[in-house]
């Protein structure tokens, strides 16, 4: 034991000596530097401006076009359960028909986060798969080391290749395809800031209203439009059932960031200064937020630990009526059931909106970007690939019908079974994701998208959190003073 | 070498040894002084690799201003200067991650170091069962920090929802205010949605003290043991009392022990991380204080996961620093009071 | 003479009665002591009871306002739900994997490594030694920003090679069994020299043998170290494939969409602690002697 106190203190010598020599090379050679190059003081970190958008070449067409006869070997990170992988597969399947060269090998990573981290580890070590489910802030991360493959090229190539079956194909869209996108999804790939295309929408999703349609009928209850008849409406349900909390909001981010932009306040903008939720309307809907928390109207995901369908969907004395989530969650808000039929009908409905006419609902839901490759090939056979996913209505009928996604595609509406047996038949029980869907379909037009860029997804967290520290903490006697500093507290955290 | 019996090996040396006299001399010959290094190859080779270059690089790294992984991928170029470290005791959430951690250590080096004095002292005067109880004491070390924390959160946490405004709705209050309300106290919210500060600091003192002691018990109570009787019964002869023996001959004859767990818990408590992750998860914080409770150690993983691995690296520079520091101090003080 | 005798039986009783109250002094710390002993014994146990109790529990009874301290019904199918849903077959295969493995190659290098630095002679032995010792201060915070970088280029992202190469050589383990073997006496290294006994086999047959403690120590707390490790594994293998117990139980329970479910949680926290506690009851001594030389948990 001794001597291991003894060693512990000749180490210490021995590392305070290597320390303190060490610091007097570096501080020598840092005068140096900063005499020799005086044009990188400005710059805080790397010479990257992070509001200028990246200057990322574009892809430049091999000879020849896509060469059909050498086989090419692509990657594809996703997070698709087995039911998805399945529809996948048959697909890959029916591509492979057309393009037998190519070998696609696809794997599910985790979430949308897991998928984010597994590939922001691997470009440093050219790892990276071709092909990939991302969201923009994803997309903003990968530009840092410019390794997101632009489509512009891709998509304006009036290059033909011809398939295996004897058929030609333009590799990039027609006029037709390019019309059948629903031009929200489509515009989302273009919000980096420069204009060029960097991610194609795969299927979507947004935020629903669930409400426990039994309840409601029974009570006599209006689903709310409104934010204003959404209060009245917990305010009766209480009333009604004095143990319950009225709403469960599983995203803490999504519900701050929908608020500003049906509030029209600002929230984060892609050039110039970045963060700027910091305002007066957002620290008012927040108190009014704060005041529903404290009576016990409402409660989230995080503050529950769990997703809020489990408050919304349990026969427990505690429970909600309405539960806001994502319109691909549906079956998750089905409660289960007690002797073969459901203990309550679901409704769906869209979720409140400040201004009812000008409805405002979140863009959620996976895009495919594909990254750089040395090999041009392997980039167009990746872009052939989501080329046949995103444009197929089969597929994208299939996908939403098994996933409860809303496809991206017009046409799918009017595909033949994906009407008859999905959307004509929904209901709050068994065709619930149909009715999710349909209730998507219906707002199309609300969807909005927040800005991209690199310190995103950090806001996106950063305003999560906020909104649930001020629902539940105390506020030391001064809400204004306490909501203030908790808005400070967020913008700095960004910031960083 | 005698001729008695050559071994292939022998042969084959000797065959070298006589054409080439070169061989002989700086091969053969020196053998003995450099086979060493054999001996030492594969483990120098994974120390040059996994410790002597991460400490040269890290090093270069804190100093490369912004420096991140995917930058350097971009191709970006990275200044020369100490922007690094600034940005890291510039952040404003350092000061509460180096507070909670230095909290965490003068809260819990002092507290589990005392109890576990007492009970090694305690376990070392009696015989009967003495075996059995240095076992259960021993038995919280064999556990893993992530798995148990899950059961002292389970012990902490309450099922329902507190508000300001009106009475809290509770269906599960927990077994620890179960113990509270018995003795006619009131729930406390420790580690749920609006709880406290200080409350999450306790549940933290607790578990970290509760982890902490077998290791120091085991010490200590190794180090009464080799005491020698005869300091005892000659104070018996004295008639010195109890207290008096306990503090001019124990505690003295202890010291280099007490020096000893006191230093490692000071190492150990600068490096909170995981026992946190346990409790409160990665959020580093109850739901509304995410990253309340963050400590140094956390900080450096988050930098690593937002790709500022310049200020990560920075950051464990400062971080190497102030262990060093502390440690120094303690060897400081323990010099001028340890007795060997 | 009279007074004299009535001195000594004063002097007599006096001593008997300064024993009897010794004697019951005695008694009472004996009870003390005892008492708050127990005490002590039964808080540092508790967590390991309630964590029994809570597993075999029903979700209903768990979240009674008054807890039972004993379950009405024995839930043993929570086990095996918990067996399932955190995937532990799964984990514990990884794990044993990767510890067995980084035991093996970490005991062969430490047993070269502590050889060379106890028998052999060289340049600047003491001077690296030392270098050694001091590197063991450093927090291993430090060294796993650049392993990360290093890792990541050698292409062992997500493999089992990243969970195992880093930690091989650990200096502690170096100090522990160059320390024992110095205790081996010096002649027999010499007496097997002029014998001709090879060094590798004087190595195998004469000191591994003598330093075998030392050697199950390592193992175990080698071993240890795999149930235990948490941060690196979750930085560099946190996939489903590589995926470490302690990372699967972490997440197994925070992913789920349903409510918390405790007594399922308890039940896999039971399952992961069980096999480092019949490690211990059957390896006891040597774990609690490697531990109180390390300080380092793991």
């Amino acid at each position: 034991m001794k001597k291991l106190v003894a060693a512990l203190l000749l180490a210490v010598m021995v590392f305070s000596f290597v320390l303190t020599s060490c610091g007097g090379t570096t501080t020598t050679t840092t005068t140096e530097t900063t005499t020799a190059a005086p044009s990188t003081t400005e710059g805080k970190g790397p010479e990257l401006d992070p509001n200028k958008p990246v200057d990322i070449e574009d892809f430049t067409m091999p000879e020849g076009g896509f060469d059909t006869t050498k086989p090419v070997t692509i990657t594809f990170y996703h997070t698709m359960g087995e039911n998805l992988r399945t529809v996948l597969d048959s697909y890959i399947v029916e591509f492979n028909k057309l393009y037998p060269n190519i070998t696609i090998k696809h794997e599910q990573v985790g979430g949308y986060d897991d998928v984010r981290d597994q590939i922001s580890k691997e470009i440093p070590a050219g790892l990276q798969p071709n092909i990939a489910y991302c969201y923009p802030d994803h997309v903003a991360l990968y530009n840092i080391a410019k390794a997101v493959q632009t489509l512009d090229t891709l998509i304006g190539s009036t290059v033909t290749v011809t398939r295996a079956d004897g058929t030609t194909e333009t590799i990039g869209f027609t006029e037709a395809q390019l019309n059948d996108f629903i031009p929200g999804y489509y515009e989302e790939g273009k919000q980096f800031g420069d204009d060029k295309m960097y991610s194609l929408p795969f299927s979507k999703s947004t935020e629903v209203l669930y409400y426990n349609k039994t309840f409601f009928d029974k009570h006599n209850l209006k689903v709310p439009t409104t934010w204003d008849e959404m209060e009245e409406t917990m305010q009766k349900i209480v009333e009604i059932d004095p143990m319950a909390i009225p709403l469960g909001y599983d995203s803490e981010s999504n519900w701050f960031i929908t608020m500003c932009e049906q509030l029209g306040s600002d929230y984060t903008s892609a050039t110039g200064e970045h963060f700027l939720f910091d305002n007066e309307t957002n620290r008012n809907f927040v108190k009014r937020f704060r005041e529903w928390y404290q009576k016990g109207y409402v409660t989230t995901q995080e503050i529950l630990g769990s997703y809020t369908s489990s408050l919304f969907t349990t026969t427990d004395v505690i429970k909600s009526y309405m539960s806001i989530g994502s319109s691909a969650g549906a079956t998750h808000q089905r409660p289960a059931k007690i002797d073969g039929a459901y203990p309550f009908e679901v409704g769906i409905a869209p979720i409140p909106q400040i201004n009812p006419d000008k409805p405002k609902v979140i863009s959620q839901g996976p895009s495919v970007t594909i990254l750089k490759d040395d090999n041009p090939q392997e980039v167009l056979a990746s872009w052939l690939f989501i080329k046949f996913l995103t444009t197929s209505t089969d597929f994208q009928a299939e996908f939403s019908m098994a996933s409860g996604y809303v496809p991206v595609l017009k046409s799918v509406g009017e595909h033949p079974i994906y009407k008859a047996e999905f959307l004509d038949k929904a209901n709050g029980g068994e065709y619930i994701a149909a009715l999710s869907a349909k209730v998507c379909l219906e707002q199309a037009d609300a969807y909005y998208t927040s800005p991209a860029f690199n310190g995103s997804s950090k806001a996106r967290t950063q305003v999560g959190s906020l909104l649930t520290a001020c629902l539940v903490n105390s506020d030391g006697g001064n809400v204004d003073a306490f909501i203030k500093k908790e808005f400070e507290k967020a913008i700095q955290e960004c910031k960083n | 070498m005698t001729g008695t019996k050559l071994t292939l090996k022998d042969k084959i040396i000797g065959f070298f040894a006589e054409k080439m006299p070169w061989f002989k001399k700086y091969v053969i010959d020196t053998f003995p002084k450099w086979k060493a290094w054999i001996y030492l190859s594969p483990a120098l080779v994974l120390l040059l690799i996994f410790t002597a270059w991460p400490i040269v690089n890290t090093v270069r790294i804190a100093f490369l201003e912004g420096y991140g992984s995917l930058a350097a991928t971009g191709g970006a170029k990275f200044s020369f200067g100490f922007q690094n470290f600034i940005d890291v005791v510039e952040y404003h959430a350092f000061i509460t991650c180096l507070k909670n951690t230095v909290l965490l250590c003068v809260l819990t080096v002092p507290i589990s170091t005392f109890l576990a004095l007492l009970i090694a002292v305690c376990l070392n005067s009696i015989k009967f069962m003495q075996r059995f109880l240095q076992t259960i004491f021993f038995l919280p070390y064999v556990t893993n920090s992530i798995a148990i924390g899950m059961v002292f959160a389970a012990m902490f946490n309450v099922v329902g929802n507190f508000y300001q405004g009106r009475p809290p709705v509770i269906i599960t209050p927990g077994i620890v205010n179960n113990v509270i309300q018995f003795f006619g106290g009131e729930i406390v919210n420790w580690m749920n949605a609006g709880s406290e500060y200080w409350a999450n600091m306790f549940v933290m003192v607790v578990y970290i003290v509760w982890n902490a002691l077998p290791f120091k018990i085991l010490v200590l109570l190794g180090g009464l043991q080799g005491i020698n009787k005869q300091y005892y019964d000659a104070a018996k002869v004295d008639g010195t009392s109890r207290v008096r023996t306990f503090g001019r001959i124990t505690v003295p004859l202890l010291s280099p022990m007490l020096a000893y767990v006191i230093i490692t818990g000071f190492i150990g408590g600068f490096k909170e991380y995981s026992s946190i992750v346990g409790i409160f998860g990665e959020d580093m914080g109850p739901a509304g204080g995410a990253g309340r409770l963050n400590t140094m150690v956390g900080y450096i993983y988050d930098a690593i996961e937002s790709e500022a691995w310049g200020t990560a690296s920075a950051a464990a520079l400062i971080l190497f620093g102030i262990i060093l520091v502390v440690t120094a101090l303690n060897l400081w003080v323990s010099k001028k009071k340890v007795h060997y | 003479m009279n007074t004299n005798t009535g001195i000594v039986t004063m002097h007599e009783k006096d001593m008997k009665r300064v024993q009897a109250t010794q004697k019951v002094v005695k008694v009472f710390v004996k009870i003390a002591l005892y008492t708050f002993l127990c005490i002590m014994a039964l808080i540092v146990l508790f967590p390991f009871y309630w964590m029994i109790i809570s597993s075999l529990k029903t979700l209903e009874e768990y979240k009674l306002a008054i807890p039972t301290f004993f379950p009405k019904q024995i839930m043993w199918s929570n086990y095996v739900r918990a067996f399932d849903t955190a995937n532990l077959g799964r984990l514990f295969l990884n794990t044993m994997y990767v510890g067995i493995v980084s035991t093996l190659l970490s005991l062969v290098i430490t047993v070269l490594t502590a050889f060379a630095f106890a028998r052999l002679e060289f340049k600047g032995k003491d001077l690296l030694f030392g270098a050694l010792l001091a590197t063991m201060m450093i927090p291993g915070e430090l060294f796993t920003i650049t392993n990360y970088i290093t890792v990541v280029k050698f292409g062992w992202y997500q493999t089992f090679t990243v969970l195992i190469v880093p930690f091989l050589v650990s200096i502690f383990y170096i100090y522990l069994l160059r320390q024992n073997f110095m205790q081996i006496p010096e002649e027999l290294y010499l007496a097997a020299k002029v014998d001709g006994t090879s060094d590798i086999k004087y190595l195998w047959k004469v000191m591994i043998p003598l330093a075998m403690p030392s050697l199950i120590s390592i193992t175990i707390l080698k071993m240890m170290g795999a149930w235990n490790s948490y941060i690196w594994p979750r930085l560099v293998a946190n996939d489903d494939a590589h995926k470490m117990i302690t990372n699967g139980l972490r997440n197994a329970f925070t992913d789920a969409t349903g409510q918390a479910d405790f007594p399922l949680q308890m039940a896999a926290v039971a399952l992961v602690s069980a096999p480092l506690f019949l490690v211990f009851i059957f390896l006891r001594k040597y774990i609690m002697k490697g531990v109180s030389r390390s300080g380092i948990k793991g």
